[in-house]
């Protein structure tokens, strides 16, 4: 399988700390890669040099063979990367559908042909079944902001997929969602996957999430990989376990 | 918009239409000005309420169309010209102001825009070889439209009216276009926006260009209307008003600039029965607005109505799968 994404001795520095550290790594078609590793290893930093957010020192990132290194995150995303943040980032007085709608029309159209198109840009039908997927129908004209947390979750997760993005970064998507919902996220991103073949990149904390997910694992610490492999492989690296699990066995 | 809306819009359409008829010269002149001034409100909104771009040039815009429209029609140009110029090279200098706000926002864009207003003002009243200086430009001609003359204040306000349909027909059209949805997004969040491919850079720039646009056909309503144009009119003065005004009627909100030009228009009329106090008054009833209902005129009639349908079932949670966050 092709690398989708391709990352060479990134670094990023701020001021005397170096959160990203000549950091290589390359993620197939179809693969869901995890990043772990403790706070402030670098993972988010890692996250928006790839997409645009931060120019990095040094080093290299290339989507499907082309270099992207300090593309704007508008042009990445009409390459067909998409993310979501660490933070809740709906558009909270925007209805369900309309928030989809908007994650989707800059791929529809000129500039010009949107102004004078249909109000929804042609999404309507893509937003319901998005909506379908999600099993947010019953809150299609709800302002997202007054979802529940664990359904905005579930809402910046599906924005993200809207445009029909190749490859999907998702910054800590189970943060703050109950174990209930955590299923019904992981669950969706599973079907996700195996219905259109996107591939993932996935920051997370929460470990049983991770490896339930993942085909793949990569451990940052101090701004460097200390492991990768397969999950059952990094629940037993003495590295990862001394780094990330403070010592502790898992 | 629900029925009750439709039925209020259709009722202040039909006082627009018949209220000029049961007023004195006067009276037809502040509901022209009401008219005119709402235009620029209007292109504020566009750019302050719905894109978050602060702006306090938009007096300034006022002036540059008002000032276009009465030089070339002096100089023998046909009024439509003039007016599609003004809307034009607004909207080009406009969309040239947008660019600091790539770099600046809030209250430091603000300061760019009071920057510019000075600016403007400085060249309008410098440049008398132009402009005539203090003097102003008097006299400018009401057109006559396809064999309708203007000229009378009855007719001007209904061409006025005319204008102010047109413009806030095209500008609820494009606000329900993925231009709107865009327009929210880039002040909502333009972090996010960026990264679901909205070029955040173009859409604040249009954000700009066409408020700006929408100012100086207002301004190229301005001139024939006072038909006296000097600088005065269009400093910082002007700017604080359509911002008071966007303000009022509630930033955001598609018909906050037409309820927020009508307070600041004719609120200061209705309160001249207090004589020498009535700007005291005014500035007083502003303040307790802002006070107790900051987002306007609409914000409150919306929170009004939220109270009253309290009792509405909140939004479900995930029922199918059981989930409960």
């Amino acid at each position: 399988m092709s690398a989708v994404l391709e990352v060479s001795n990134l670094r990023k520095s701020f001021g005397g700390i170096t959160a990203v550290n000549d950091v290589s790594f390359d993620v197939r078609e179809g693969e869901i890669l995890g990043i772990i590793g403790p706070n402030g290893s670098g993972k988010s930093t890692l996250f928006n040099c790839v997409l645009g957010q931060l120019l990095p020192n040094a080093g290299e990132v290339r989507v499907d063979g082309k270099p992207t290194t300090g593309m704007r995150p508008c042009d990445l995303n009409r390459l067909g990367v998409s993310r979501t943040f660490q933070l809740l980032q709906v558009f909270p007085q925007l209805s369900v559908r309309d928030n989809l709608i908007l994650a989707g029309q800059e791929h529809r159209g000129s500039m010009l042909s949107r102004l004078f198109g249909k109000s929804d840009a042609g999404l309507g039908d893509a937003a319901r079944k998005m909506i379908d997927f999600f099993q947010l129908s019953h809150l299609a004209d709800e302002q997202a902001g007054a979802l529940s947390y664990g359904q905005q979750k579930l809402l910046d997760a599906a924005m993200a997929f809207m445009a029909g993005s190749r490859l999907v970064l998702l910054d800590e998507p189970a943060g703050g969602v109950n174990l209930t919902m955590l299923a019904h996220l992981r669950e969706r991103l599973r079907a996700y996957h195996a219905e259109r073949r996107a591939t993932f990149v996935v920051i997370e904390h929460q470990m049983e999430f991770v490896m339930a997910l993942c085909t793949r694992v990569l451990v940052l610490a101090e701004g460097r990989i200390i492991a990768q492999g397969a999950p059952q492989d990094i629940r037993r690296d003495p590295a990862v376990i001394e780094a990330y699990l403070g010592g502790q066995s898992a | 918009m629900n029925r009750l809306g439709a039925i209020a819009l259709g009722a202040a359409a039909i006082l627009a239409i018949v209220a000029p008829f049961f007023l004195r010269r006067y009276g037809i002149y502040l509901i022209s000005m009401w008219a005119v001034l709402t235009i620029a409100a209007i292109g504020l909104n566009l750019t302050l309420g719905y894109a978050g771009q602060v702006s306090l040039a938009q007096g300034a815009f006022v002036g540059i169309g008002a000032y276009t429209v009465a030089l070339l029609t002096q100089a023998g140009w046909p009024y439509p010209a003039a007016f599609v110029c003004a809307g034009a090279l607004c909207f080009a200098i406009g969309w040239l102001l947008g660019y600091p706000a790539l770099r600046v926002q809030h209250h430091y864009l603000a300061f760019v825009t009071l920057a510019f207003t000075t600016l403007v003002f400085l060249v309008l009243r410098n440049e008398e070889w132009l402009t005539n200086g203090i003097y102003g430009i008097t006299g400018t001609e009401r057109p006559v439209l396809f064999g309708w003359s203007t000229g009378s204040a009855l007719d001007f306000y209904f061409f006025c009216l005319g204008m102010l349909a047109v413009m806030a027909a095209a500008t609820w059209w494009m606000l329900r276009s993925p231009w709107g949805r865009a327009f929210l997004a880039l002040r909502e969040n333009p972090l996010r926006a960026l990264s679901l491919g909205l070029d955040t850079r173009r859409y604040t720039l249009m954000a700009f260009a066409i408020g700006s646009s929408l100012g100086g056909m207002a301004g190229a309503l301005y001139a024939p209307l006072v038909q006296f144009i000097e600088p005065n009119s269009f400093g910082l003065g002007m700017s604080f008003n359509l911002l008071l005004m966007v303000i009022v009627g509630g930033s955001g909100y598609f018909f906050g600039p037409f309820i927020g030009a009508l307070v600041a228009v004719l609120l200061p009329e209705w309160t001249r029965f207090t004589e020498g106090y009535y700007l005291l008054l005014y500035a007083a009833l502003v303040m307790a607005l802002m006070a107790f209902c900051p987002s306007g005129l609409l914000g409150l009639i919306e929170r009004v109505s939220k109270v009253m349908t309290r009792r509405a079932p909140p939004p479900s949670e995930l029922r199918s799968e059981g989930t409960n966050p």
